[in-house]
C-alpha cells in the first residue's frame, strides 16, 4: 500500500507536469498518451514484484520509474489534456455514424469513404457533448498481432481525419479489435471487405 | 556418467547410420503397441523396448505401471529419435533370470535398448527408477539410472520426466517431454487462455474472464504467462503464474495497442508492442524497475518481437516498405536490417539454438517457414490447410503451430524439419496461439 500510495503521488505529479508544461510539441491529431486510469492497478494486489504498467506513464524513451521525482516527460507524449480511457461498455452505435472500409493490409482512407467520414464529422460536431469511440477492425487473414496493429493503424487514420475535419482529438478514444470482432463470419471476399473497418460508438460527454 | 552417456551415444550413432528399420517378430507383436509414428526425417531410429513398468511398492489398483510407461514411450516416440515397443508385460520385481530373458527376447527382434522402470505407489508421492540397458552388448549392459519422485496427482509428469532422462542419455541433452503449452481456445470473441502437458493432455484454464484473451508467451522460468487480455475493455498487456497462488500483474496499460510480449531470454526485460506514442513500435519494459525503452521510430506498424537466445538480437515485423516483413535489430534498437522482403511475413520466433528464425508467410493461405539468421534459405514446413503461429520447442527440434486442416483450429506439433505434423490438441473448441514453455522447474 506504502508502494502504490507513493505511486499515484507520483503520477499525479507527472500528469501536473505535463499539463502545466503544455509540452505538446506534435499536431493536435495525435492522440494522448494518457497514464491507464488508475482503476487497472486494482486488478495487481499483494504482489512484492515491480508493477510497471500500472505505474509507467508516457515518456517514450529511457524513462524510469524511479526515481520519478523531477523527470520530465518527452517532449510529444500527450496532448494538453490527456484523457483517461472511457469505459468501453459505456459507448453505443448510431444510426447517423456509417462504418468506414479499407482495402487489404491498408490503412489510408479511400475517397469514397472520406465522404462518409465527412458527414461522420458533421454529426459529430452537430453534437458536440458526446464522446467518441472508434474501434479498428481487421479480416481474418494475416495473423492476430499483426492485425491488432493494423486495426489500431486503421482507427488512428480514422480519428485524424475527423480531427482533420474540425472533431475536437480530446472527444475521440481509439480501440483496435484485430480480427478478433468479425461483422462477418464466412470466408469470401465479399465478407473480409465488411471485416475491413472502423466503427464508430458515441456516449454523452 | 559422462563415459556412460558416451557409450550411449556412440549406440545411438550405430543405430542411426548402422541398423536398418526394426521389424519386431511376429511372436513379440502379439498385443504389443508399436509407435512407428514419426519419420523423424528420414533418420533412422533408435528402438527401444519399453515393458510396462514394475510395481515394486504398493498396490497397483490403477494400472499406474501399464500407463506410466505407455506415456514414457508416447514421448520418446513424439521425440523421433526412437521407434518403441511397449505394451508387454512388466518384468517380476527382483527376478534378475526373467529380466535377461525378457531383453534376450527383444535384442532378437532387433532392439537396440530397453528401458525397465520401477514404480513405488507411496501413500504421499509416487517414485519411479529409470533403468537404462544396452542390448546390444551381450551381457545387456547397464547404461544408467536414476531415480524421480512427484506427487501422486503427477504420474504423466513422472513418465515425462524418465522419457526426457532417457533422451539425455543418448543425446547430451534433456528431452522436452516435461513442458507445457500454453493456448487459446474458444471462438472470436470469447477467447481463453489454457495451459496443457506438451501432448495436449491436461489442459486447466488460466483465464476465466469472459472477455477475449490472446497470445499468451512464456517467462523463460516457466513460471508465468505474459498475455493480451481485453478484461478492462482495452488491449492491455498482463501476466499471470498458473502454477502459484499469486495474482496476476498488469504489465502495460496504456492508451492504444499494448500487445505482442516476449520476454528476453535472461527473463529481465518483456518486449512489446505499444502505440501509446501515435503509432505501433516495438518497446522494452524492464521488471525490476519499470523503465520503458522505446526501439524503433517508424511510421509504419513495428511489431512482434523476438529475442535472440543470446539476448543481444531482437528480430521483429515491419510494414515499413508497403507489407510486413522480417528485420532484425540489435537489443538497443540500432543497426536495423531487414531479413525478408516481398512477403507477407508476421509472428517470427528466434530458434532457441539461434540459428533460424520460425515466421509465418502468406500466399493466399498461411504456412510456417523457417529462415536463416542471416536471410538465407527461406523454407517451407507445412501445407494443407492454414497454419500460423508457430512456437519451439526446447530444444530447437520442434515446433508447435495452429491448423485448421481438420476443419477447425486445432494445436499441431512437428520436427523442425516439417515431418511428423500430429495434433496434439484435439478438443471440440477452436484452439489457436499455441506457446511452448521452456522445461519446467
Amino acid at each position: 500500500m506504502v508502494t502504490r500510495g507513493f505511486f499515484l503521488v507520483v503520477t499525479s505529479l507527472l500528469v501536473v507536469a505535463v499539463v502545466g508544461s503544455g509540452c505538446a510539441k506534435r499536431p493536435a491529431t495525435t492522440q494522448a498518451a494518457a497514464p491507464a486510469p488508475t482503476g487497472t492497478a486494482s486488478t495487481t494486489p499483494g504482489s512484492q514484484q515491480a508493477q510497471p504498467g500500472t505505474q509507467a506513464q508516457g515518456p517514450s524513451q529511457g524513462s524510469s520509474m524511479q526515481p520519478p521525482a523531477g523527470t520530465s516527460p518527452t517532449p510529444g507524449t500527450a496532448t494538453a489534456t490527456p484523457p483517461p480511457r472511457p469505459a468501453v461498455k459505456d459507448f453505443a452505435a448510431v444510426p447517423e455514424l456509417q462504418d468506414v472500409y479499407f482495402d487489404f493490409d491498408k490503412y489510408d482512407i479511400r475517397p469514397a469513404d472520406a465522404r462518409t467520414l465527412d458527414a461522420n464529422a458533421a454529426y459529430l460536431k452537430s453534437n458536440p457533448n458526446s464522446l467518441i469511440l472508434i474501434e479498428g477492425h481487421c479480416d481474418e487473414r494475416g495473423t492476430n498481432e499483426y492485425n491488432l496493429a493494423l486495426g489500431e493503424r486503421r482507427a488512428k487514420s480514422t480519428m485524424n481525419y475527423l480531427v482533420s475535419q474540425g472533431v475536437q482529438a480530446n472527444r475521440i478514444t481509439i480501440i483496435s479489435y484485430g480480427e478478433e470482432r468479425p461483422a462477418c463470419t464466412d470466408k469470401s471476399e465479399a465478407c473480409w471487405a465488411k471485416n475491413r473497418r472502423s466503427h464508430f460508438l458515441v456516449k454523452p460527454r | 556418467m559422462p563415459f556412460k552417456r558416451f557409450a550411449a551415444a556412440m549406440l545411438l550413432l550405430l543405430a542411426l547410420f548402422l541398423v536398418g528399420p526394426w521389424t519386431p517378430a511376429p511372436l513379440l507383436a502379439q498385443g504389443v503397441d508399436v509407435f512407428l509414428n514419426v519419420t523423424g526425417g528420414g533418420t533412422r531410429k533408435l528402438n527401444i523396448a519399453i515393458p510396462d513398468f514394475t510395481v515394486v511398492s504398493g498396490a497397483d489398483v490403477q494400472g499406474a505401471g501399464k500407463v506410466v510407461a505407455s506415456i514414457t514411450g508416447a514421448d520418446l516416440g513424439f521425440s523421433g529419435l526412437f521407434s518403441v515397443v511397449s505394451g508387454t508385460t512388466a518384468i517380476p520385481a527382483n527376478d534378475p533370470g526373467a529380466l535377461q530373458r525378457a531383453w534376450t527376447e527383444f535384442a532378437a527382434t532387433g532392439a537396440h535398448a530397453a528401458l525397465h522402470g520401477l514404480l513405488s505407489l507411496r501413500p504421499d508421492r509416487l517414485e519411479g527408477e529409470m533403468r537404462l540397458y544396452d542390448l546390444t552388448t551381450p551381457e545387456h549392459r547397464l547404461i544408467a539410472t536414476k531415480k524421480f519422485a512427484v506427487p501422486n496427482s503427477q504420474g504423466r509428469r513422472l513418465a515425462h520426466k524418465i522419457a526426457d532422462e532417457v533422451v539425455l542419455q543418448f543425446t547430451g541433452e534433456l528431452g522436452i517431454a516435461d513442458t507445457k503449452i500454453a493456448y487459446v481456445v474458444g471462438p472470436r470473441g470469447a477467447k481463453e487462455i489454457v495451459v496443457a502437458d506438451y501432448d495436449g493432455a491436461s489442459a486447466v484454464p488460466v483465464t476465466r474472464n469472459g472477455s477475449i484473451n490472446l497470445t499468451p508467451v512464456w517467462s523463460p522460468d516457466a513460471r508465468s504467462l505474459a498475455y493480451t487480455s481485453y478484461k478492462q475493455g482495452y488491449p492491455d498487456l498482463y501476466r499471470a503464474f498458473p502454477f502459484e497462488r499469486r495474482p496476476e500483474q498488469t504489465l502495460a496499460a496504456f492508451v492504444g495497442i499494448n500487445t505482442a510480449p516476449a520476454f528476453s531470454p535472461d527473463g529481465k526485460s518483456i518486449a512489446m508492442t505499444l502505440s501509446k506514442d501515435g503509432n505501433p513500435e516495438v518497446y522494452v519494459l524492464s521488471l525490476a524497475t519499470g523503465s520503458m525503452r522505446r526501439l524503433t521510430r517508424h511510421a509504419g506498424i513495428d511489431t512482434e518481437p523476438t529475442w535472440a537466445p543470446t539476448g543481444r538480437q531482437i528480430a521483429f515485423i515491419s510494414d515499413r516498405t508497403g507489407s510486413p516483413n522480417l528485420y532484425v535489430m540489435d537489443a538497443e534498437g540500432t543497426n536495423v536490417r531487414q531479413l525478408t522482403s516481398g512477403g507477407f511475413h508476421t509472428q517470427p520466433r528466434w530458434s532457441p539454438k539461434g540459428d533460424s528464425i520460425a515466421y509465418t508467410a502468406r500466399q493466399g493461405g498461411h504456412n510456417i517457414w523457417l529462415v536463416n539468421v542471416d536471410g538465407s534459405n527461406p523454407r517451407r514446413l507445412t501445407s494443407g490447410g492454414d497454419n500460423q503461429g508457430g512456437t519451439w520447442a526446447p530444444n530447437g527440434r520442434h515446433l508447435a503451430f495452429q491448423s485448421n486442416r481438420s476443419g477447425r483450429w486445432q494445436i499441431f506439433a512437428m520436427l523442425a524439419d516439417g515431418s511428423a505434423q500430429t495434433a496434439i490438441a484435439t478438443g471440440p473448441a477452436e484452439a489457436t496461439s499455441p506457446s511452448w514453455s521452456p522445461r519446467l522447474p
